[in-house]
C-alpha cells in the first residue's frame, strides 16, 4: 500500500474514527482510564523503556488512554502481577504460560520478530563454541566451562535446560562447570573469544546478529550440537518456540483488551514504533503447546519451581498453621503450667500427708514404747508381787523355826538364818528390778479434754475398722496431769471397750469428761459383753485376763498410773435397758435384767497432782 | 498380850505368818479377805490388826477407811508387797501406826506389835475413860450444864447469878453438884477431866 492511498484512507475513515471514538466515550463509563503494561525485563531498565515507550505512545493515540509501561525484573513483575497492579504483559511465552493458571493471562498477540522469522518458531537456543571446538554428545557438556546468562531467561538457559532434561541429565548438578554472567547476551561472546569460557549459551540469532554488526569476524565461532531447522536462518542447538506474547491478566476488562489488541494489531513493519522496538508488528496469538510441554518438563526440575509464588501462595496457610501451632504451643504452656502447679500442689499435699503420718506414726511409736516399758515394769511388778508372796511364806515359816528350836541346835539355827538372808536376798533383787522398771511420772497442767481427743486419734484406726464414732460429752477441764501416762491409762481402757465389742453389730463408745469438787470424772461405756462378778473383782489384779490373749496387766497399769495420780479407778457393769425408740433409759435394778449390756468405767481424778 | 488379827487375801502367807507369831507366842487371828475381818471382828476391844493392802475387793486402804469410820481401840499394821511413799502417808494420815514391806522381820514385827498393843491398850482406856466422861456429862441436868460452861469460861458465881438470873447461893450448889458428879475435886481437874474427851486418834 502507497502511502498516498493510505492518507487518503485515513482522512476518509477520520469522522468514522472520530465519530467511533465518541461512541465508544460515550460508552465508556470512566472515559480515559489508565492503561498499565509490565515488561519483563532482564538487562536495563532504560533500555527496555526506550524499546517500547514509542509503542506506548502509539496506543495511547490509538486508544485515548493513558498507557504506563513498566520494564520488571522476574521477581518484580510476580508481585505486581499478583498485585493486580498491571493489566496487561509482555513478556517471553514461558512467563505468559506461567501465568495462565495462576492469574487467568491468555495471550492476546505474538510479536513478530524484526528479521521476519516465523512467530511461532522464533525462540531456540544455540550453544555458542569458538570454532573448531567439537561437540557431539550432551554427556560432553560436563566436562566444558559454560557461561549463560540467567537461569530464567527463557532463549537462551531455559530451552537448552528442556533440551537437557529430555534427554534425562540435570541442568545444573550435571554441569559443574555452568556460570551465570547476567546481561548483555554479547558478554558471553567476550568471554568464548577471550577463551575465557568454552561455551556459551545464547538465544537463537544473537551470535548471527553480532557478526552481522561486524563484531566478530565470521567463522570465529560455531554452533554445538546443531540441528537442522528449514526456514530458520540461525544456528541452533534446540529446539524452536514462539516469541514474545502480549498478555491480558484475568482481571482485565475484555473490552479493554480488544481495544489494546484492535490497536496493536494495526501496527505493521513501518510504523516507526514497530522500528523503534525492533520488531515487525503483532500476529494472532500462535500455539503455544509446545511452551506448555516445556513448562512440564522444567516443572519436574526443582530449578524452575517459583519458590517465591510458592510460598507466597502457601503464606496464609503457613500463616493459618503456624498459627495454629503457636495456640497449640501456648495451650500446651498453659496446660503444663496447670500441670506443675497441680504436680506442687499435690507434692506439697503428699508431703504434708507424709508429715502428719510421720507424726502420727512417731506419736504411735512413742506410745507403744512407753506401753513397752509400762508393761515390762508392769510384769516385774506382777512377777515381783507374785513371788514375794511365797518368799514371805518362806521367810515367815523359817523364822517361826527359828523361834521353835531349842538353843543347842546351833547349825539348824544358822542354816535357818542362812534360809532368812537368801530370802532376803531373793527380794532386794525383786525390788531392784521394780524400781528399775518403773518410771517416774512427771505432771504437767495439761486438758483434759484435748487428752481424750488426742487419744482417740491415737486408736484411730480401730475405731474406722469398726465403723465406730464415739459419742462424746466433754466439759473443758485443766489438770496437772503426766500425759504420756494418762494416754496409756485411756488407750488400755478404750481398747478393751473395742474389744469387748467385737462381736457387737452395733457398737456404742460414750466418753465423758465433768467437773466434780474434788476434781474431775472420766467415764468410758460401751455395750460389748460386760464382765462377770468373778472377773469384776479381780480387774485390777495382775495376769488375770478375761481375754484369751490377754496378759492381764493393762487394767493393772491404769490403776497404779491413777492411783499415781492420785485418782481412783473403778468398774461396774451397765444394766441399761433400750426403749423401743432406741434411746438408751436410766439405770434400773439389776435383778430385773441379770444380764450385763457392757462396761462403764469410771475415773475419778484430782485436779493437781498428788506427789509431785 | 491383846488380840491379833491378820488379814491377807493369800492362804499360805496367812498361815505361814500366823505360825511364825505362835513360835513368838503370840496366837493370831487369821482372816482371808476384809469382809471376813468386818464381820467376826468386835470393834470396841482393843486389838492389832496387820493388813495386807493388796485384796481383791476390798483392799487393805478401804478397810482402813471403813475401820474408822467409827471410834476404835484397835491399832492397823499396814503390809504391803510394794508400797509408795504417797500411799505409806495417806495410810498414816488415816491412823495407821506403820507401813511395812512384806515380808516383815519377826524381831521388829514383834517390836511393832508390842508397841501397837500399848498403844492399842492406851486407846483403848482413853476411848473407856472420854466414854465415862461423856456418860457423866449427859447425866448433868441443863442448868448444871450452864453453869459448868460459865465456871470453865472463868467467871465469878457474881457473874454467872446475874447471868443466869440465880441467886448467889443457888450457884454454888449448882457448881457443887456438878463438881461431883463430874469427879473433879475442883475447877481445874474438871478442865483437865474434859480436855480428855477428843478422841484419840
Amino acid at each position: 500500500m502507497s502511502q498516498a492511498w493510505r492518507l487518503l484512507l485515513m482522512l476518509a475513515l477520520l469522522p468514522v474514527a472520530t465519530a467511533f471514538a465518541g461512541v465508544s466515550a460515550g460508552k465508556e463509563t470512566q472515559g480515559q482510564q489508565e492503561v498499565r503494561i509490565g515488561i519483563l525485563t532482564f538487562a536495563e531498565r532504560s533500555d527496555t523503556l526506550n524499546t517500547w515507550q514509542a509503542t506506548a505512545d502509539y496506543l495511547a493515540r490509538q486508544t485515548g488512554h493513558r498507557i504506563r509501561i513498566e520494564p520488571l525484573t522476574p521477581s518484580e513483575l510476580d508481585k505486581q502481577v499478583e498485585a493486580k497492579a498491571v493489566d496487561f504483559i509482555i513478556s517471553n511465552q514461558f512467563v505468559a504460560v506461567g501465568y495462565k493458571k495462576e492469574w487467568g493471562a491468555s495471550q492476546l498477540l505474538t510479536l513478530i520478530p524484526a528479521d521476519g522469522r516465523d512467530p511461532a518458531r522464533a525462540m531456540g537456543s544455540a550453544l555458542v563454541v569458538r570454532a573448531g571446538v567439537s561437540v557431539t554428545r550432551w554427556q560432553q557438556l560436563a566436562e566444558l566451562n559454560i557461561v549463560s546468562t540467567d537461569p530464567r531467561a527463557f532463549g537462551g538457559f531455559l530451552i537448552f535446560a528442556g533440551e537437557m532434561v529430555r534427554r534425562g541429565l540435570d541442568p545444573v548438578t550435571d554441569l559443574p562447570g555452568l556460570t551465570f554472567e547476567g546481561f548483555p547476551q554479547t558478554k558471553l561472546l567476550q568471554k568464548l573469544w577471550r577463551q575465557e569460557a568454552d561455551m556459551a549459551i545464547l538465544p537463537a540469532c544473537v551470535l548471527e546478529q553480532a557478526i552481522a554488526r561486524g563484531e566478530y569476524p565470521e567463522g570465529a565461532f560455531d554452533i554445538a550440537l546443531a540441528r537442522t531447522t528449514p526456514g530458520f536462518a540461525c544456528g541452533v542447538s534446540s529446539e524452536l518456540y514462539p516469541y514474545t506474547a502480549l498478555s491480558k491478566l484475568g482481571h482485565t476488562k475484555s473490552a479493554l483488551a480488544t481495544e489494546v489488541a484492535g490497536a496493536l494489531l494495526t501496527m505493521d513493519a513501518n510504523t516507526a514504533a514497530a522500528i523503534s522496538g525492533g520488531y515487525r508488528g503483532w500476529s494472532v496469538p500462535v500455539n503455544d503447546n509446545r511452551v506448555f510441554a516445556l513448562k512440564h518438563t522444567l516443572r519436574e526440575w526443582p530449578f524452575q519451581t517459583n519458590w517465591q509464588r510458592v510460598a507466597s501462595a502457601a503464606m496464609p496457610w503457613f500463616g493459618a498453621i503456624l498459627l495454629c501451632l503457636l495456640l497449640g504451643y501456648l495451650h500446651h504452656l498453659r496446660i503444663k503450667r496447670l500441670v506443675v502447679k497441680r504436680t506442687r500442689a499435690l507434692e506439697t499435699e503428699i508431703e504434708q500427708h507424709r508429715e502428719t503420718q510421720r507424726a502420727f506414726n512417731e506419736q504411735q511409736r512413742q506410745f507403744y514404747r512407753a506401753q513397752r516399758v509400762l508393761l515390762t515394769g508392769e510384769m516385774a511388778s506382777g512377777i515381783s508381787h507374785e513371788l514375794k508372796q511365797p518368799l514371805a511364806g518362806i521367810r515367815y515359816l523359817a523364822q517361826g523355826c527359828l523361834y521353835r528350836l531349842k538353843d543347842h541346835e546351833p547349825e539348824l539355827k544358822s542354816a535357818l538364818c542362812g534360809v532368812l538372808t537368801q530370802v532376803d536376798r531373793a527380794q532386794e533383787t525383786i525390788g531392784r528390778l521394780r524400781s528399775f522398771c518403773q518410771q517416774p511420772s512427771r505432771s504437767v497442767p495439761y486438758r483434759v479434754d484435748t487428752l481424750i481427743e488426742e487419744t482417740l486419734a491415737l486408736i484411730s484406726p480401730e475405731l474406722k475398722r469398726l465403723k465406730l464414732e464415739p459419742s462424746l460429752a466433754l466439759a473443758e477441764v485443766e489438770a496437772r496431769l503426766d500425759p504420756g501416762l494418762m494416754t496409756q491409762v485411756l488407750v488400755n481402757v478404750l481398747l478393751n471397750a473395742l474389744d469387748a465389742m467385737a462381736g457387737q453389730p452395733t457398737p456404742w463408745l460414750g466418753i465423758s469428761l465433768e467437773t466434780t469438787d474434788s476434781g474431775y470424772l472420766i467415764r468410758v461405756s460401751d455395750n460389748g459383753c460386760g464382765l462377770t462378778e468373778a472377773q469384776l473383782s479381780r480387774l485390777f489384779f495382775p495376769f488375770e485376763s478375761a481375754k484369751a490373749d490377754g496378759l492381764g496387766l493393762g487394767m493393772v497399769i491404769c490403776k497404779r498410773i491413777v492411783e499415781e495420780h492420785g485418782g481412783k479407778i473403778s468398774a461396774h457393769n451397765r444394766f441399761d435397758y433400750t426403749s423401743i425408740d432406741g434411746q438408751i433409759g436410766g439405770q434400773i435394778d439389776a435383778s430385773i435384767d441379770s444380764s450385763p449390756c457392757g462396761l462403764e468405767i469410771s475415773i475419778e481424778m484430782p485436779r493437781g497432782a498428788a506427789n509431785d | 498380850m491383846i488380840d491379833v488379827y491378820l488379814v491377807d487375801d493369800d492362804p499360805d502367807v496367812l498361815a505361814s505368818l500366823k505360825w511364825m507369831l505362835e513360835g513368838l507366842g503370840i496366837r493370831a487371828q487369821g482372816f482371808a479377805s476384809a469382809q471376813d475381818f468386818l464381820a467376826a471382828v468386835d470393834f470396841s476391844r482393843p486389838a492389832v490388826a496387820v493388813l495386807d493392802v493388796q485384796m481383791p475387793d476390798m483392799d487393805g486402804m478401804s478397810l482402813l477407811e471403813v475401820l474408822f469410820s467409827r471410834p476404835s481401840p484397835i491399832v492397823p499394821l499396814m503390809l504391803t508387797g510394794h508400797g509408795n511413799i504417797s500411799m505409806a502417808v495417806k495410810a498414816i494420815q488415816q491412823g495407821a501406826m506403820d507401813f511395812i514391806e512384806k515380808p516383815v522381820d519377826g524381831d521388829k514385827l514383834l517390836a511393832l506389835l508390842r508397841r501397837a498393843a500399848t498403844l492399842a491398850t492406851e486407846r483403848a482406856i482413853s476411848l473407856q475413860q472420854s466414854a465415862e466422861i461423856q456418860q457423866r456429862l449427859d447425866s448433868l441436868s441443863p442448868r448444871e450444864t450452864d453453869v459448868m460452861h460459865r465456871v470453865l469460861e472463868g467467871k465469878l458465881n457474881k457473874t454467872i447469878a446475874a447471868e443466869l438470873f440465880i441467886t448467889q447461893r443457888t450457884v454454888e450448889i449448882h457448881r457443887r453438884n456438878l463438881l461431883e458428879k463430874m469427879a473433879a475435886s475442883n475447877v481445874a481437874e474438871l478442865a483437865f477431866v474434859l480436855s480428855k474427851l477428843r478422841l484419840p486418834r
